[in-house]
């Protein structure tokens, strides 16, 4: 008994702390997953919340017996691969970049420009990525081609890729300047009595500097690698190109607009879930081993 | 809930034996209704009442609490609304969500039938066919208009609907295709009557200016050529665009549209347009903003269209000299034909309204609002001497003052921003002479000339359990997508015509087969069990 | 030192590009919203203004709806960006704590979260349940914690220096005191990287809002926008032609784009400044 009372005695407050964020879960996030049990049982819209009668794994094979399903789960996981492989590292870079301008004015000048597309809605990317791609457009005029580059599927992820990039990699450099920031100076110095150039310095301090927010960023974007932007595909994607461009949220809309099949698409996103799940526990315990920071 | 499912279940053995149930079962909903609501007769609770509404908010003209139309509506019906504004961008979201948590809005406008199938087998919203005894001005329409067997095509597998459709008097066709005149009038053309017209008339364009695509089309998203198909889907038989179904009726039976012969026509037809340079093959993946830019650029001459499109977009867009008209609806291979649906969406009741003390008040008052003369008048013109005022003859016009589709440029208010009439949610469908009433003098020569074209038949109802419907979605979405991907690739030339036994196997493949046959049971079980 | 003046070079050239790239887009989309329609569907604006017209400003400005949503903008943006500091603050100082005992489980609670959620009608029914519809509570409660934010701001006080803290404790703080003397100030930047990430997110949020509020006068400004911008997609789910889908300018949509995003960029510039300069420094030295 003493052994467990003289935590609770000395962290109390601490404790304390964590009771409205706790709260906050239960109430709004482990509430309404009770939900979810609806992949299990015959929703009909307007019945119970919960279903009507168990059905049992029936949704589940319905997903796992249907080509379109294994169609859509592969072009997500691509494109969640494409977009975290190269979303990923270039935020790094820009930081790292914009870290070596020494005017300081023009170093904020650019980053608030970088910013600006991340404030953009989704269907004005798309709208502009349209206009810039028609085949009398910038691009073709450009590349003195005509091609159709929306109605190709080849085209489609590359499309994707460049416009997250464009959209993302600016707002992405702010974690890693704020955790710049943080890197001391005197470190540097060591460094440059050692006769460490600017490379070596970046090498040995700044990258070490901000490894925990890297590791921190991309463990998490392992772990939420399948959630592709709904939205965005939506805007960009046509018939002609739903071989590469159809993802699995695309695909329960299209099924469920016509059918308010909720269940099928419950079963579907518990299956997802298990997924980021598995990454995320991965991704961090590979990553406690290796490089010794971890999420938790 | 569990209690109205009973009484609904009971009801509906009532209807079947053919009795009017409300006589007996309404005594308790009778609070504010009239006591005789007949044909003609003005609806006005006998206290007032508030119901409340999803409300469909368009950007164009904003909900505003001060429009004359909710005091009016007020002050004639004793009834107050009061709407959920819900983002018209969003609609449709929204109100699959409340109704399927079970919270919604006694009235639920703008459903575009089959959307109430899958709300049916949960009770969550009212079998309005067995209430019809209450809605005296809904039923004198639908046998005044002959429309019987078109609202056969709603019901559902219990042989009820639950939907009232918007009720049109005629076929009423607003897209067609517009065509920029001055051209026609330099080469000396007549307006194309055919598509095998069109097809020359196109020619001659190109000829006189090699440079660009003479037909380049709009209304690609979400479903690519969605006016272009489903014209000349119907000119050739078939169902495409807006008005593609997996199944088409071919007079004895529903055949898998994608594998017909008149489909394959029409994609052969397509194909050449797009093969001589004649119509441009963005036409299926463009925006609208894209498709409006040619036809400013004047690369575009063809291109689709209804009448406020004409009026609104297109014209303004145009400059030295260049005019474009709409040209009368083309006619196919299958004739002189139009579609037969005399139905527009319409209002879904929710069926907790059925324990509420003042449902016949509300029957009576959707009755009265959408379905009589006055209220539709009422609805669509606002109130006489205010916004509009009748000439001898009877004819309507705005008030100087008041604007409304372009009727009235000079007018200061506007009928729907200002005033809160001719809005989607309340004005639509009504009698030929009413739709016309608002229409220019050549939007109303084009409907003369719809009105001489012979409506398909009607398809047979041909309602799913809800098991099956279950099954089918599976199969329905993958299908349809197919086709249309594979359609597009066939008129873009991404794949040989000669490959369509391929396809048509791959379909096959894909449940189409099981997916018709399943269809034309459900047609036969239907048409047994309502002999 | 020539490697360096390369270097420079090359880096310059790298964030010009960046800059044009980025800019180019935004810069055409102010110049439509003083463009006229005919003009911007002829393709002929770039980034300067064609036919120069303030009348869509003058439009989009007088309608009242717009400064009420936009006001209520304002108020859930404040509000939603203290609850989710404080709370996120809170628990991620508590989960950097990593000799408490249950962290694994109190971190193990958020994660969760991240992959497993309750879809659409649950949420609608809770909320609506609480009696939340139709207030700011519903705007601002059900994502005051975002999990992606708490970790990077646990990472963050997990990097700060424990002698910082034994040193809190030496002079007789509890860990409240620690918490607002100590550690807050040593981590203006990343509580300025939360306030933006929160702040923004809530500005631009329009889903929440459009699920639970139903009252023209309560939504976001969001709200407001994506119904001009996304009108025209609205045929998606009727299947069918509907003569009653919105058809917006296009410069009524650059205007409004252009009056929602200016008061976001002109507030950035303030957050801005505490990861521009190294704040850590002298907290360290001195």
């Amino acid at each position: 008994m003493t052994t467990t009372r003289r935590p609770w005695r000395r962290d109390w407050q601490l404790y304390s702390l964590a009771v409205l964020p706790l709260l906050f879960f239960l109430v709004f996030r482990y509430a309404p997953m009770l939900g979810n049990v609806i992949a299990f049982r015959r929703f009909r819209p307007g019945g119970s919340v919960f279903g009507e009668y168990w059905v049992g794994l029936r949704y589940v094979t319905m997903f796992l017996a249907d080509p379109g399903f294994w169609q859509v789960f592969t072009n997500t996981l691509i494109i969640g691969a494409l977009t975290l492989v190269i979303c990923f590292p270039l935020p790094i870079v820009l930081a790292l970049l914009l870290n070596e301008v020494r005017i300081r004015s023009l170093k904020r000048f650019v980053q608030s420009v970088s910013y600006l597309p991340h404030f953009l809605s989704v269907v004005i990317v798309a709208g502009m990525i349209g206009q810039l791609l028609s085949v009398d457009g910038v691009v073709n005029a450009l590349a003195g081609t005509e091609i159709p580059f929306l109605q190709r599927p080849e085209w489609f992820r590359t499309i994707y890729v460049s416009s997250e990039v464009w959209q993302t990699v600016g707002w992405g450099t702010i974690l890693y300047l704020a955790a710049l920031t943080t890197l001391d100076e005197e470190l540097y110095d060591a460094a440059k009595i050692d006769g460490a150039g600017r490379w070596r310095q970046t090498w040995h301090v700044t990258l070490p500097g901000i490894r925990p927010t890297m590791v921190t960023l991309l463990i998490l974007n392992i772990g939420t690698f399948m959630a592709v932007g709904f939205e965005k595909v939506l805007l960009l994607y046509n018939p002609l190109t739903y071989p590469t461009a159809d993802v699995i949220p695309t695909y329960l809309y299209r099924l469920g607009v016509v059918s308010g099949n909720f269940s099928y698409g419950a079963a579907i996103g518990l299956f997802e879930a298990l997924i980021g799940l598995i990454l995320v526990f991965s991704a961090n315990a590979i990553s406690r081993r290796t490089v010794g920071t971890s999420l938790w | 809930m569990k209690r109205i499912a009973a009484s609904i279940v009971a009801l509906s053995l009532l209807t079947a034996c053919g009795s009017s149930p409300e006589s007996t079962d309404l005594e308790e909903n009778r609070a504010g209704a009239m006591e005789s609501y007949t044909i003609g007769a003005q609806f006005k609770a006998t206290a007032p009442i508030t119901f409340d509404m999803l409300y469909s908010d368009h950007p164009n003209y904003a909900i505003k609490n001060d429009w004359l139309f909710w005091q009016e509506l007020t002050k004639r019906t004793n009834i107050t609304i009061t709407p959920s504004v819900v983002p018209a961008s969003d609609y449709n979201q929204k109100r699959s969500l409340v109704v399927s948590a079970g919270d919604a809005p006694f009235i639920i406008p703008k459903v575009y039938p089959p959307q109430e199938t899958p709300f049916v087998a949960s009770g969550a919203v009212l079998p309005v066919s067995d209430y019809l005894d209450l809605m005296p001005h809904f039923k004198d329409k639908i046998e005044k208009w002959k429309l019987g067997a078109q609202i056969d095509t709603l019901r559902q597998e219990d042989g009820k609907f639950y939907v009232l459709p918007g009720l049109h008097e005629e076929v009423w066709q607003d897209y067609s295709l517009a065509v920029r005149t001055d051209v026609l009038q330099e080469l000396g053309l007549a307006a194309p009557r055919t598509w095998d017209e069109l097809h020359t008339t196109l020619k001659a364009m190109k000829a006189k200016y090699p440079d660009s695509y003479p037909f380049s089309d709009r209304f690609a998203i979400p479903d690519p050529g969605g006016n272009l198909l489903n014209m000349i889907a119907l000119a050739y038989g078939t169902t495409g665009g807006w008005g593609y179904h997996n199944e088409t009726w071919d007079g004895q039976n529903f055949v898998l549209t994608g594998a017909m012969p008149q489909y394959k026509a029409m994609l052969t037809f397509l194909h050449t347009l797009v093969a001589e340079g004649l119509l441009d093959p963005e036409s299926f993946t463009q925006t609208d903003d894209q498709a409006k830019a040619k036809l400013a650029a004047g690369k575009t001459l063809v291109i689709s269209t209804n009448a406020q499109n004409l009026v609104n977009d297109y014209r303004p867009l145009l400059k030295d000299g260049a005019t474009i008209a709409k040209i009368p609806f083309l006619a196919g291979p299958a004739g002189e034909v139009k579609g037969y649906t005399r139905l527009e969406s319409g209002i879904m009741i929710s069926a907790k309204a059925r324990e509420s003390k003042n449902f016949v008040a509300l029957m009576q008052f959707v009755d009265w609002l959408f379905y009589s003369d006055a209220g539709q008048e009422f609805a669509k013109w606002g109130v006489e001497g205010v916004t509009y005022s009748k000439d001898a003859t009877g004819t309507r016009i705005l008030n100087p003052d008041v604007d409304f589709v372009g009727l009235n440029p000079s007018g200061t208010k506007h009928l729907q921003k200002d005033f809160g009439f001719s809005g989607g949610n309340f004005a639509y469908g009504g009698t030929t002479e009413l739709l016309n009433s608002t229409f220019s003098t050549e939007e109303q020569a084009f409907q003369q000339g719809m009105s001489t074209k012979t409506s398909i038949p009607v398809p047979p109802p041909a309602p799913l359990t809800d098991e099956e419907r279950e099954q089918a979605t599976l199969w329905e979405t993958p299908l349809k997508d197919y086709v249309t991907q594979q359609s597009l690739r066939f008129i873009l030339g991404q794949r040989d015509l000669a490959e369509w036994d391929a396809y048509v196997a791959e379909l096959n493949a894909k449940n189409g087969p099981a997916y018709i046959e399943l269809v034309n049971k459900a047609r036969t079980r239907f048409a047994d069990k309502n002999k | 030192m020539v490697s360096r003046r390369i270097f420079h070079v090359v880096n310059g050239v790298i964030l010009t590009a960046v800059v044009v790239v980025t800019l180019y887009p935004f810069l055409n989309i102010v110049a439509r919203s003083f463009s006229t329609e005919e003009e911007i569907l002829a393709g002929r604006v770039n980034i300067v203004p064609r036919g120069f017209d303030l009348t869509t400003y003058r439009l989009v400005m007088s309608d009242d709806l717009f400064w009420t949503n936009y006001r209520n903008t304002v108020v859930y943006t404040v509000t939603a960006t203290i609850i989710s500091i404080v709370l996120t603050t809170c628990y991620a100082y508590v989960l950097s704590k990593k000799h408490l005992r249950g962290r694994g489980l109190l971190i193990g609670i958020a994660v969760f979260t991240m992959f497993f959620s309750g879809g659409l009608i649950p949420n609608y029914v809770l909320v609506s349940g609480l009696g939340l519809r139709n207030t700011i509570w519903a705007v601002v409660l059900p994502n005051a914690i975002n999990v992606f934010n708490l970790l990077v701001m646990k990472a963050f006080f997990e990097s700060l220096p424990a002698e910082l803290e034994e040193q809190a404790a030496v002079d007789g703080l509890g860990t409240y005191g620690t918490l607002l003397r100590i550690v807050l100030p040593l981590s203006k930047a990343v509580v300025a990287t939360m306030v933006l990430f929160y702040a923004v997110a809530y500005w631009n949020s329009w889903f929440t809002a459009f699920l639970y509020l139903d009252r023209a006068e309560l939504f976001p400004v969001t709200v407001y926008l994506r119904n001009l911008i996304a009108g025209a997609t609205d045929a998606t789910s009727t299947g069918s032609a509907d003569t009653d889908v919105a058809q917006v300018a296009a410069n009524i949509k650059a205007v409004t784009m252009v009056l929602t995003v200016v008061p976001i960029l002109t507030v950035y510039p303030f957050v801005q400044r505490y990861f521009v300069s190294g704040v850590m420094l002298g907290a360290v030295k001195g």
